[in-house]
């Protein structure tokens, strides 16, 4: 589903932020980033969808390039892969119900879109993907006046409308209270069990990643140091992820 | 280092006081004057209030209109001189453009638009345009560089076209703002507008110094009543409109 070969990532002005990754995620897969701040987690997402511009490398999603895609073939391909952000990242003066119609601006006109009109299919597909987060009833609200665990489900909610074949999400719950980062995971969880929707998510906390994931890849400065099941997640592998504490 | 910057700053404001003839026994044989000036006003003559009204209407038409025009002219100025949206070589001369004009005030541009196209409201129109669109191009510029990345990643993420993002992404962010500096501009241009009549470009200004020209202190005073009340009730309606946006 997402196939990713040397992956090269070089952000100005001169720090090597990923040094060639490769890795193949098959679709259904939950797979759960580990790694400490400065590893390259986050870059690795982002150039998932060319958020950030991979230096060199290729990253295919759902069978096509998105590297080297021009415009038109770059946002078709962005429209395949929601993303979940560690800021939920929602515009928040606008209702919920309109943040989550945002995740159809890749499929409508350009220009109706900025008038305002969206598809009935649209605003009822909006409000499907409104009510597997459980918050249809808030549709009308302004997104700033929920709580951070419900803003995060408005998000997912918006990744989900772009009906995407694979989901990101960077870091999802280390902005909220660790009693919501279950609530937040176990939707996740059900995407992937339900749907079959691939899922690459960013973590710090090493139990949730352990207690959700189908695969661990962890990333210790810009390379992949370790790939594979949770089980075989040992002191050893967490001690090559993390290091001893120094950073080195 | 604090206290050597309290003696500078002490030695300046003697100096200053001497070379602009501060002198606080001279005001104070002057309040007799200025009470005698005051009393000299009452009561106001309440004849020449028909014309203090249409002077003061002229006003905020030629603050309303000019700050009106200068918040569409300024769109693109804000945008070309925001460090973030704008290349280096289209920024820096945007930013300077900006900033040379800003420094000077609309009661100058107005001397210009006089000589320019004549007595009358509209060089006045022409001065608010002209200070207004650079100033407001400069809070633009603010707004849009104080913008957050976030929620623009996230409809680019969602596939979404150059324009979309600017929608979605920016113009909910930055619309409000703008709304308010217009507002804000607004206010001070009916101010500003209040004295454009000293130098011929209209409004209740031409009234207000062809009175106390005339010696006729009661009409003036009329006229000085008139423009505090039309200050009063556009900043109340403006402050009113702010808090709202926000």
């Amino acid at each position: 589903m997402i196939e990713v070969a040397g992956l090269r990532v070089v952000l100005p002005p001169a720090t090597v932020a990923l040094h060639g990754i490769d890795l193949v995620v098959r679709q259904g897969e939950f797979v759960v980033v580990l790694g400490r701040s400065g590893a390259g987690k986050t870059t690795f997402l982002r150039s998932l969808n060319r958020l950030v511009e991979p230096t060199a490398g290729t990253v295919r999603v759902a069978g096509r390039a998105i590297t080297g895609a021009g415009a038109t073939e770059l946002r078709a391909v962005r429209r395949q892969i929601g993303m979940v952000f560690q800021q939920f990242n929602l515009v928040r003066r606008a209702s919920v119900l309109e943040n989550v119609l945002a995740g159809r601006l890749g499929y409508v006109p350009s220009v109706a879109s900025v008038l305002g009109r969206f598809p009935q299919t649209d605003l009822e597909l909006a409000r499907t993907c409104l009510a597997q987060v459980g918050l249809v009833h808030l549709a009308d609200r302004r997104a700033d006046t929920l709580s951070g665990g419900e803003q995060q489900r408005v998000a997912i909610a918006r990744a989900l409308a772009q009906r995407p074949a694979v989901i990101l999400a960077d870091e999802p719950t280390a902005s909220l209270d660790p009693a919501l980062t279950s609530s937040i995971m176990d939707i996740l969880k059900t995407i992937n069990r339900e749907h079959g929707l691939t899922l690459v998510v960013s973590q710090h906390q090493l139990e949730t990643a352990l207690a959700y994931a189908t695969r661990i890849v962890g990333f210790r400065q810009g390379r992949v140091a370790f790939d594979g099941p949770p089980a075989a997640v040992t002191p050893a592998v967490v001690q090559a992820i993390y290091g001893d504490g120094d950073g080195r | 280092m604090t206290r050597a910057a309290l003696f500078v700053a002490v030695i300046v404001l003697a100096w200053l006081v001497w070379d602009t003839g501060a002198d606080p026994v001279r005001l104070a044989r002057g309040v007799p004057w200025i009470l005698d000036f005051i009393r000299r006003m009452m009561p106001p003559d309440l004849r020449v209030l028909p014309a203090a009204l249409l002077g003061a209407l002229k006003t905020v038409e030629i603050a309303l209109l000019g700050t009106a025009v200068a918040a569409v002219m300024a769109l693109p100025l804000g945008f070309l001189s925001a460090r973030n949206v704008a290349p280096g070589p289209v920024f820096y001369p945007a930013r300077a453009v900006l900033n040379f004009f800003r420094s000077v005030d609309t009661l100058v541009y107005a001397l210009v638009f006089v000589a320019a196209v004549g007595l009358g409201p509209f060089p006045g129109v022409l001065a608010v345009v002209a200070y207004t669109t650079t100033s407001l191009a400069k809070l633009y510029s603010e707004a849009v560089e104080g913008i957050d990345p976030g929620p623009v990643d996230a409809i680019t993420a969602t596939g979404a076209t150059r324009l979309q993002i600017l929608r979605f992404g920016v113009m909910p962010q930055i619309l409000p703002l703008f709304l308010s500096y217009v507002l804000y501009r607004l206010e001070s241009n009916i101010r500003a507008a209040t004295v454009l009549g000293f130098v011929g470009a209209g409004g209740i200004g031409f009234y207000l110094q062809t009175y106390l020209r005339m010696i006729d202190y009661p009409a003036a005073s009329t006229v000085l009543l008139v423009t505090v009340a039309m200050v009063m009730v556009v900043d109340a309606i403006s402050s009113r409109l702010r808090d709202r946006l926000v």
